[in-house]
């Protein structure tokens, strides 16, 4: 092996772990074992701790402008985290009058759900409407009883199991009363419709999302301006005196040729599947001493830079290994796994014939089994910064009610890698430019 | 950041004689502004690009003056008829004195 690192020093890491990762399933037999557990190293708005305020409560330390509401009541991605499903609830229907004024309001309310996100009702502020469920428009042509209607809010798994529907009242996000209101408000949404004014507030009729150009030129993309400034860190040696560029000579895109096509992977030493930005958590501190936190500017830059050595590579995830059959279907559990105060799964919105390739309001949900990953990190326009996956995952579920797991939790990084099993094969083209 | 000074030209893949032609031009440059407290500068040290000239196979073909409400990074887009093939050069001056410059080359398919 140190022959081996002389001789052929731009792979150099790459050989010494896949080496060792061998090595590691022989002996030990390691495949299907869960991973050990893992001390966060990110920054402190991404580890998902919270802070206990005078009167007692508990605050979420999250991303600035994001909730800090604690979701500890539901149940998340976390390995250890055996709680059942939410059980499927059943309210009484109060006995109050249902004003359909009040319905419409609650119906488009943002705070509560919004219903507009996945349906579309009458009316030309409405806007952006989404098309994950029915079009509601002419629902109360359908004379459904009322009793039936407030089922179908309060907890729409007795009627249609699988759903992806919340149950807005066993949730406790819609109270009983709530709900009445909307619907009395369901039942005036009658045909015939008038011809829409802007084809765009009819989800089924807007034009879907054309991009925003070429992501990799640097007049278009400004990530890729911040990926370049990472060509400084790559030389500047840390704390324990060495730089990167001294174990692996030649620059960044030669001696990073092709590493980014085959991570996320298990890297033995740590007994983990790793992303590039997992690894560099650990590696930096390990050999130049310089702390590479995630979700720092420092990690962001140079997963930037060791995934633009690969650009235009196929992806070359490992699905064979017995470590690697584990994790991608732990992951895929996970894509499954029904979370949170919404009781969301990531395959509610991001599997084909369910919610991907649909609007959620005025958002186009994309679909994971084409591929959502070979483009992380990621300009993101409405951002004005660069996002990697991990923010993009806890970003994704926050709203959806579900505490966040630190941003190198072993959890992400296995369903990062059952995501990235789907771009197998095609380009990788970092950095991304997206909404 | 990226070296100041560092300028990247983008122009369509192919021009014809005679084109309008839409440049794309980036500059690094922090762009620090004249921090002022009570309408008065606190800091006169600063440092950004005040001028931009654009020359086309020699000829000056435009001027722009720039101040301090410009982002870090200046992004600037023009359009000018290519007539020759020849280089076309834009030279960014700052209050500092930096004097950074790209060029590239029109040439006709």
């Amino acid at each position: 092996m140190r022959q081996s690192r002389h001789r052929a020093a731009p792979a150099v890491l790459v050989a010494v772990l896949f080496a060792a990762g061998c090595a590691q399933s022989e002996t030990k037999g390691v495949s299907g074992l869960p991973p050990t557990p893992w001390v966060s190293r990110a920054v402190p708005e991404a580890k998902g701790d919270f802070k206990t305020l005078p009167d007692g409560k508990r605050q979420a330390l999250r991303y600035r402008g994001w909730t800090t509401e604690d979701f500890g009541e539901y149940r998340t991605y976390a390995y250890d985290d055996s709680r059942p499903a939410m059980a499927p609830g059943r309210g009484a229907m109060p006995a109050v009058a249902g004003d359909p004024k009040k319905g419409r309001s609650l119906f488009l309310a943002r705070s509560l759900g919004p219903c507009t996100g996945c349906h579309l009702i009458q009316g030309d502020d409405v806007w952006p409407a989404g098309n994950v469920g029915p079009d509601l428009s002419t629902f109360g042509d359908r004379r459904l009883p009322d009793e039936y209607v407030f089922n179908m809010i309060y907890d729409p798994r007795h009627i249609f199991p699988n759903t992806t529907m919340p149950p807005w009242g066993t949730a406790g996000v819609l109270k009983p009363e709530d709900i009445v209101h909307m619907v009395a408000f369901l039942k005036t949404q009658k045909g015939p419709l008038r011809p829409e004014k802007d084809s765009e507030r009819n989800p089924e009729t807007r034009p879907k999302p054309v991009g925003f150009g070429d992501n990799l030129d640097s007049t278009n993309n400004p990530a890729v301006i911040r990926a370049e400034s990472a060509e400084s860190l790559w030389v500047r040696k840390g704390p324990a005196g060495k730089s990167c560029a001294e174990c692996h000579p030649g620059g960044p895109l030669q001696a990073m040729k092709g590493v980014a096509t085959r991570y996320p992977k298990y890297v033995a030493h740590y007994r983990r599947v790793m992303s590039i930005e997992d690894f560099l958590t650990v590696h930096s501190p390990e050999t130049t001493g310089a702390p590479m936190l995630a979700q720092s500017a420092d990690n962001l830059d140079m997963t930037m830079l060791v995934k633009m050595a690969s650009n235009g590579m196929p992806v070359a995830v490992d699905l064979a290994s017995p470590e690697h059959r584990a994790a991608l279907d732990r992951g895929m559990a996970n894509f499954n796994k029904r979370v949170g105060q919404r009781n969301h799964a990531c395959a509610d919105c991001h599997a084909s014939g369910k919610g991907a390739d649909r609007f959620l309001g005025g958002r186009f949900l994309g679909n994971a089994q084409a591929g959502l990953t070979r483009h992380f990190p990621t300009w993101r326009t409405s951002q004005a910064d660069v996002w990697d996956m991990r923010k993009r995952m806890q970003w994704c579920l926050t709203p959806l009610g579900m505490n966040m797991l630190p941003a190198d939790a072993v959890e992400y990084a296995e369903l990062e890698l059952y995501l990235t099993s789907f771009d197998k094969g095609k380009p990788m083209s970092v950095p991304g430019i997206r909404h | 950041m990226a070296e100041i000074g560092r300028v990247r030209i983008r122009i369509p893949s192919s021009i014809k004689q005679g084109d309008v032609v839409k440049v794309r031009v980036l500059v690094i440059h922090p762009m620090e502004i004249v921090q002022r407290r009570d309408g008065k500068p606190v800091d006169k040290n600063y440092h950004f690009i005040n001028r931009v000239v654009v020359t086309y196979v020699g000829k000056e073909i435009a001027q722009f003056e720039t101040t301090q409400s410009i982002s870090e990074n200046p992004f600037f887009s023009f359009a000018f008829k290519a007539t020759e093939a020849g280089p076309l050069k834009v030279t960014f001056l700052d209050t500092q004195g930096g004097r950074y410059e790209g060029t590239t080359d029109i040439k006709f398919s």
